[in-house]
């Protein structure tokens, strides 16, 4: 074992420690004590903001915006495979188990389209005049990384036995777990916390499960 | 601007820390300024600025969360736009939450994450309470009816006067001497309110829900004291304000030994009372409270009211109350109501639960600082109404109709302005 997969292993430990001690505090904190009687249906309406409300007919951010919006699922798949992709290297620092070369290849390409839309993610921020207007460093860190992150992944998912990519690749994950955190890129916990509430809210009050229109 | 006392400023910053439950923090987290939110803002499509972007407005409340409450916000506040709470921030906050915000509630339910950014723009709304920055014509209004019970301090005479008014011209309407709009009356089933703008500019709307009451032989009663529905306390972030509010009229219920609590139609009182009044007080009210459409829908139900929508042929269409509908969840029970009384409905584009605001919501319409925005988001009212080709604009809330009249004037678009009991009363059969 090198010192960056140590460094690595650190990271990861680290990384779910810091989003386990945000869990637990969510958690803990609960959810409001409204006191006002209800008149729909709270767990629909929960239901209904992770399913229906996310569908991209129902959002004007998505329908309005739909290269936006598929750039931002395929990037945010992407991330998600990323994730796990690291969680499986730092298991196989240990098993040495080869992946099928097939498997490899595929999974390059995948993470290669999601790093492509990532990148357009960050250049229409950067060349937005708008989106600039209101963004601050994290969101360029975040957003850079993270398309890094894929980026390597992608590469070293594909060349496994190339040391000098291997070390790069765990180093880039060393950074991308510090700040995985604590940048913006923790609404990757708070995601389903907001929705959460914003399904408990209109649950309540019977907005959610949006009744069909007459 | 004045220095901030700094003790205020303390309990401004203390409001971002609460820990009662997870809401604040989730949301105040959540954010990602994708900016995919500015297209469901009235303020940026009539004026395509990027301040008025719904993620601006939450990043000027997180930015100051992040700054004393996070680490990356507290070591190194440029990477993450952590800004403190001073005279500028504060100054950029009012304009941002007070005058650039209806809190209608559209760009929460279209962001992409699930942002509540009306939740958030309140609370930054009390910070600025807290450090007494409440724009002066909006406190004015709250501090009215903390002094005399209704927002417009109206002096009693004058209401009973105009009640008195009303009761005859009722009496006229249906030729029944007998018909009468009782006033502090104990142990009825209805304890009815109304917006203060209807005893002082549209008395017509209060002989109309009478009329619907003496159609069901309701036994109910207005107070002469506490009878107003509005809360502005809850659009100035005063808690202590609102929550006062919220008492006088929950106490009155009680004195009066009231059944039911009917909340007249104005979308923010009907949510200032029925969703936040509980939580101002710390406990469920004892009594029922709905608002005067769902009372005029169990009408209908029960067959205590008979309605011949015949009598209303025009062409009307339907502004959706945000606090009402996407907020109050009452879409189609308000459809139900209006459908049971008017033969020719056609709908705006786009309506129910994706409604666009009048403009006047949050507390624009009192507050004369903004006026000249409030008109300017309303054009996209405006436009709605008159592509709906409709004579006849109906909505159960007088604040928005005192918006919507004013958006007649300025736009010409030409139609009538109704309340839903003012045309449910058309269609009466006595």
């Amino acid at each position: 074992m090198d010192w960056y997969h140590i460094l690595a292993l650190v990271a990861f430990v680290a990384c779910c420690g810091m989003f386990l001690g945000h869990f637990i505090h969510l958690i803990r904190l609960g959810m409001p004590k409204d006191k006002a009687k209800a008149q729909g249906k709270t767990a629909a309406g929960i239901r209904y903001a992770y399913i229906n409300s996310m569908m991209p007919q129902h959002k004007e951010s998505a329908y309005l915006h739909l290269p936006t919006y598929t750039a931002g699922i395929i990037y945010h798949l992407g991330t998600f495979l990323s994730l796990l992709l690291l969680l499986y290297s730092l298991i196989n620092i240990y098993i040495g188990w080869a992946m099928p070369e097939v498997f490899r290849w595929i999974i390059g390409a995948c993470l290669l389209i999601s790093t492509l839309f990532g990148l357009g993610v960050l250049i229409k921020r950067l060349v937005k005049q708008e989106l600039r207007s209101f963004s601050n460093p994290d969101d360029y860190i975040s957003n850079g990384l993270t398309t890094l992150f894929q980026a390597i992944t992608a590469l070293f998912i594909t060349f496994p036995h190339i040391p000098a990519i291997e070390m790069v690749y765990f180093i880039l994950a060393v950074l991308f777990l510090v700040w995985f955190p604590l940048g913006k890129t923790r609404h990757i916990l708070y995601f389903f916390f907001a929705r959460l509430h914003l399904g408990y809210f209109y649950g309540r009050r019977g907005t959610w499960p949006e009744k069909s229109k007459l | 601007m004045k220095p901030i006392d700094p003790i205020k400023r303390e309990k401004a910053l203390a409001l971002l820390a609460d820990t009662s439950d997870s809401k604040l923090r989730t949301h105040l987290n959540s954010c990602v300024r994708c900016g995919l939110c500015a297209t469901s803002c009235m303020y940026y499509d009539k004026f395509h600025e990027a301040k008025y972007i719904p993620a601006v407005k939450v990043d000027i409340v997180a930015s100051i969360y992040k700054r004393y409450n996070t680490f990356l916000g507290k070591h190194a506040p440029k990477l993450v736009n952590a800004r403190p709470l001073n005279e500028e921030t504060a100054e950029e906050m009012v304009d941002l939450l007070f005058g650039s915000c209806t809190m209608c509630g559209r760009c929460v339910t279209h962001c992409s994450i699930g942002v509540d950014i009306s939740y958030l723009v309140h609370k930054g709304r009390e910070m600025l309470a807290e450090m007494g920055m409440v724009p002066a014509s909006l406190q004015s209004t709250v501090d009215a009816a903390v002094k005399t019970g209704n927002n417009m301090a109206i002096p009693t005479e004058e209401f009973i006067d105009t009640i008195e008014w009303m009761e005859e011209e009722l009496q006229d309407e249906v030729e029944d001497e007998n018909a009468h709009i009782p006033l502090n009356e104990e142990d009825c089933n209805i304890f009815y309110t109304l917006n203060p703008r209807e005893p002082k500019f549209f008395p017509l709307s209060i002989k109309a829900m009478a009329k619907i009451f003496y159609a069901a032989k309701e036994s109910w009663t207005l107070s002469t004291k506490y009878y107003d529905v509005t809360n502005y306390g809850y659009f100035n972030g005063n808690t202590a304000e609102a929550t006062l509010i919220a008492r006088n009229l929950h106490d009155e219920v009680l004195r009066l030994k009231g059944k039911r609590l009917i909340l007249g139609e104005c979308g923010h009182g009907s949510y200032a009372n029925r969703w936040e009044g509980p939580n101002y007080l710390g406990h469920p009210y004892p009594f029922d409270m709905i608002t005067a459409v769902e009372l005029i829908k169990e009408y209908i139900d029960s067959g205590r009211i008979h309605l011949d929508k015949s009598l209303n042929t025009e062409v009307v269409t339907i502004h959706d109350p945000c606090n009402l509908i996407r907020n109050g969840g009452l879409f189609k029970t308000l459809r139900y109501v209006l459908h049971a009384s008017c033969s020719n409905i056609i709908e705006m584009n786009p309506y129910g639960n994706d409604n666009y605001c009048c403009g006047g919501g949050g507390g624009q319409l009192a507050m004369s600082e903004y006026n000249e925005r409030r008109l300017g988001i309303g054009e996209i009212k405006a436009n709605q109404i008159r592509n709906s080709g409709a004579k006849i604009v109906i909505t159960p809330c007088h604040n928005c109709v005192d918006q919507l009249l004013q958006l007649n004037h300025t736009y010409k678009l030409g139609v009538r302005i109704m309340t839903v009991a003012e045309i449910v009363a058309n269609a009466l059969i006595l």
